[in-house]
């Protein structure tokens, strides 16, 4: 039977009924129409559904909706300010880090999750961090550029 | 024209802001009112007659609108290409693990997915074929019996064999001959998946007149239109299909696919319904590719001159033939000029999931056994193996195998500059336990052709619209608006790209095959020149001078030799309204171009972990004739693209195919292993231009390339660190090992004796 779910999304108090069964991500794609939060394995493999859980990035099709009862969830819709992009996605845009674009809203939330989880931003952890992001189009070179360049933007990088 | 504007720099696409913010709009996206969802029932059984099929409990149950299986569809079968050997859904008879066999349409997912368990199917086994060799060699039952009467029958030799192609010239044997050594190997390349990360999706939403309305993941909507068309016998007016954007395609989404089962739900409810394919059945569904057996005989000089070449290829095509076996002809001779060859390419069926397209269809498989063959070579003569390619190598004026004649090309040039920047040949040092190698492999794939057309015209403020059919599976946008950019002078944000579908854009051929920017970069070039010259006309009327006195740039139209006098773009669209030519539209329609090859000269630096047998690769470097790079970020991202697939396909992807049922065993991408971030080497790419004579502003194809010559030159690369040659994809640490280990065990090591049986049985 469907429950309340109570939850913030992208700063946005949300309230919506769901069945226990609802994983987040059906619950922001099929319930909340942000659509943006891609399913490309729906077991947890690809990445594609990443979103930020409390400020963690979680694959989000592994993730029971109701467990992410009060908490406070940032997908690709809520990155951007407005029409200003995030440093990290106007890298991207810049530095060629996308191309059929599947992948990266959770490529995205995994460098943003990354870059605030103060972990020290070296190229083989940037790597690592991404590690649960498959991409099929890039072979990930200019993905890892973008990230670079985007690391270095934002004054983080310690070389 | 040296100095240009707009192309050979590098452009942010025309899509990044929609796709880095979550806003462009993907089939599984799209949500209306109404909208059903679909789910499949598939078959459990390698090979069967269905003896009956009972949806009686799954209509019952609450929320299920629709039941349909094979036989609610016209009694039509359908085809890749000429031969129509599949049917949308089994009637009577399963051919693979994974066919359709119904599909429900209900309220929502997890009642559709109940339903679907509720569906009853009496299977009655019959004897099943697996191992394509004893399919060939008729040591097994046919898998279509009726093949001879399959339309398009015409090309196959009957039996388990459902094509075959072949090409002669020269005497092979009086080369063979005339040889002082002959080289005699065979190959075996491994199932694999394309790997796309958005699974398959549709929404079928039946219009109140009829009409179908398909919102699709596809690279040819107006093949899908047709091939729709066809299997539910409508007409191909009745039908408009929307291409949305596309979550990677690389061939497996260049045919009809999954559309035809929400079409015929939304056909028989009145309601729009989507259809999403699980990551399963993104392996089952969508046209992989099987395993590919190929054998090869050389002939020799002692000064390195190939005389005589014999490639007999045989390819697992599956239960249907989606994928012709065209590569084992078309690339059995790789990249050199070679007197006397004798080529055979056989497509054989099994009862397994069909073959399609994918990222140069078979030429993978060819050029892993034609490269790591030539390295063989190279070695047995005691000569440098780039030294002898290139002694070898086709050139100018040389008559390719499809007997056309091998116009202007960077062969010589992509090879010369991966020497440079690798510094082959060279000796590397290695650790205790780890040895490092070094390879090449060099490939060709041709720009590809087929009908293209563009659309431009000229906004009232000097802005143009760009209309095309292609779908933009590798940023051709980009470089298609670049195109029309540089021909009208303009900057690349006054021309806008339209969005389209086959309603609204002229036809166009798939995307696929590397044939956007070479083809409908021409069309879109050919257009922009029309609108061009019509924007002249109608300034030279106004200003009073002839229009060949006038040039068009920087949005305005402008008198040559007194650049101040000119009238913009803006203000000649707006006159262009009430002109007797009426509003200015450029056009271009073209049905092919010439031979255009695309070579890519690779090379790759390993190391090998002698304990583990683990391969690393440290190193990759490519050089490809790129023509002219129209987007030079764009050409960068393709390359990386296409070599890390490579990479993958070398080292650690393979689907697993059971051995007595043919089922796949390995449908998540937890278990067929893609590279990720933390495996992959960063790709050095060197844009080779020597200029096609056709393509716009010189430009030839690019995607394809790349990604079929990483496994020879990996493979050649383990020989030179730890001298075992691996002759069998993938290239795995346990295969790696057991060859270092001296142990032969390896199951897929196939006999040149009982290949060359197979085929002439």
């Amino acid at each position: 039977m469907k429950k309340q779910l109570k939850i913030t999304v992208n700063g946005e108090a949300r309230q919506v009924l769901v069945e226990p069964y609802y994983s987040l991500l059906d619950t922001l794609r099929d319930e909340l129409h942000l659509t943006g939060t891609k399913k490309g394995c729906d077991e947890g493999d690809c990445g594609a559904c990443t979103v930020l859980l409390n400020g963690n990035p979680v694959c989000s099709c592994l993730v029971l909706a109701h467990a992410a009862h009060d908490g406070e969830v940032t997908t690709i819709e809520g990155v951007a300010n407005g029409l200003e992009l995030h440093p990290v996605q106007q890298s991207f845009v810049e530095h060629g880090g996308l191309q059929c674009g599947y992948c990266t809203p959770g490529i995205i939330l995994s460098t943003v999750g990354f870059l605030e989880s103060g972990e020290e931003p070296t190229e083989e952890n940037i790597k690592h961090a991404l590690g649960g992001n498959l991409c099929r189009c890039t072979g990930y070179s200019k993905v890892i550029e973008s990230v670079l360049v985007a690391v270095k933007a934002t004054g983080k990088w310690a070389e | 024209m040296a100095d240009f504007q707009t192309i050979g720099k590098s452009h942010i696409r025309v899509d990044a802001l929609e796709k880095v913010t979550g806003r462009a709009t993907y089939a599984g996206d799209i949500y209306l009112p109404g909208m059903l969802m679909c789910k499949l029932l598939t078959s459990t059984h390698s090979h069967a007659r269905i003896v009956s099929i009972d949806t009686s409990e799954a209509e019952a149950l609450p929320g299920v609108r629709c039941v349909i299986t094979g036989k609610d569809y016209p009694d039509q079968r359908f085809g890749s290409g000429a031969l129509k050997d599949r049917r949308v859904m089994a009637i009577d008879e399963v051919f693979y693990i994974g066919e359709p066999i119904a599909a429900v349409a209900a309220d929502d997912e997890m009642t559709a997915l109940e339903a679907v368990e509720l569906i009853k199917v009496q299977y009655q086994d019959i004897e099943n074929v697996v191992d394509p060799l004893r399919a060939l060699a008729g040591k097994s039952v046919d898998v279509h019996p009726d093949l001879e009467d399959f339309e398009g029958f015409g090309f196959a030799l009957g039996g388990n064999n459902c094509t075959m192609l072949d090409a002669d010239r020269g005497d092979v044997e009086q080369g063979f001959k005339d040889s002082d050594v002959i080289i005699e190997e065979t190959y075996h390349t491994q199932p694999i998946s394309q790997g796309f990360l958005e699974p398959m999706a549709c929404v079928a939403d039946v219009e109140a007149n009829g009409r179908l309305d398909i919102y699709a993941s596809t690279q040819g909507p107006y093949q899908v239109r047709a091939q729709l068309a066809s299997v539910l016998d409508m007409a191909i007016g009745n039908i408009q299909v929307t291409a949305m954007e596309m979550g990677g395609g690389f061939g497996a989404k260049l045919r009809l696919a999954l559309e035809a089962f929400p079409a015929m739900l939304s056909i028989k409810t009145g309601r729009p319904v989507k259809l999403i394919n699980t990551r399963e059945e993104a392996f089952t569904l969508n046209g992989p590719r099987l395993e590919t057996n190929i054998y090869l005989k050389t002939g020799v000089t002692t000064d390195g001159k190939i005389l005589a070449r014999e490639a007999h290829s045989i390819f697992d095509v599956g239960a249907y033939l989606g994928a012709g076996p065209n590569a084992g002809v078309g690339h059995g001779l790789g990249a050199y000029s070679i007197p006397n060859f004798e080529l055979r390419s056989y497509g054989v069926y099994t009862n397994k999931i069909y073959v399609g397209s994918y990222r140069a269809s078979g030429v993978a498989d060819m050029t892993f056994a034609t490269e790591s063959h030539t390295d063989v070579i190279a070695h047995k003569l005691g000569m440098d193996p780039l030294e002898f390619r290139i002694k070898n190598a086709l050139s100018e004026g040389d008559t390719a195998v499809n007997g056309s004649t091998i116009p202007k090309n960077g062969l010589m040039e992509t090879m010369l500059a991966l020497k440079e920047k690798m510094g082959l040949p060279k000796k590397l040092t290695s650790g205790p336990n780890e040895a490092r190698g070094v390879g090449i492999s060099v490939g060709e794939w041709r720009s590809g052709s087929g009908p293209s057309t563009a659309a431009i015209s000229v906004n009232e403020d000097g802005t143009v619209s760009l209309l095309t059919g292609s779908v933009d599976i590798s940023g051709s946008d980009t470089s298609l608006a670049q195109i029309a950019a540089e021909a009208l002078g303009l900057r690349l944000d006054q021309v806008i790209v339209a969005k389209r579908n086959t309603d609204m854009a002229p036809f166009t051929g798939p995307s696929g095959g590397s044939r956007i920017v070479y083809s409908q970069g021409r069309a879109v070039q050919n257009a922009a020149e029309d609108a061009k010259a019509k924007l002249l006309e109608l300034a030279a009327d106004r200003l009073g001078v002839p229009a060949d006195a006038l040039e068009c740039f920087g949005g305005s139209v402008y008198v040559q030799d007194n650049p101040p006098e000119s009238m913009d773009l803006g203000q000649l669209g707006r006159m262009s309204l009430s002109s007797r030519g009426g509003p200015i539209i450029g056009t271009s329609s073209l049905s092919s171009l010439p031979y255009a090859p695309v070579f890519n000269a690779q090379g790759a630096e390993v190391i090998v972990d002698r304990e583990t047998g683990q391969v690393r690769v440290t190193r990759f470097v490519q050089a490809q004739d790129i023509g002219k790079a129209i987007n030079p970020m764009g050409v960068e991202g393709q390359l990386d693209g296409g070599a890390v697939q490579g990479i993958g396909r070398a080292l650690s992807e393979e689907i697993l195919i059971d051995k007595e049922t043919g089922e796949v065993r390995n449908a998540s991408l937890a278990t067929y292993l893609m590279p990720l971030s933390v495996d992959m080497p960063e790709i050095e790419n060197i844009l080779v231009e020597v200029p096609s004579a056709d393509g716009p502003f010189g430009a030839r194809a690019v995607a394809e390339s790349p990604g079929f010559g990483p496994p020879a030159a990996i493979a050649n690369a383990i020989f030179d660190a730890v001298g075992v040659r691996i002759k069998t994809l993938p290239l795995s640490a346990e295969r790696v090992l057991a060859a270092i280990q001296g142990r032969t065990e390896d199951e897929y090591t196939v006999d040149a004796e009982e290949l060359r049986k197979a085929e002439t049985q």
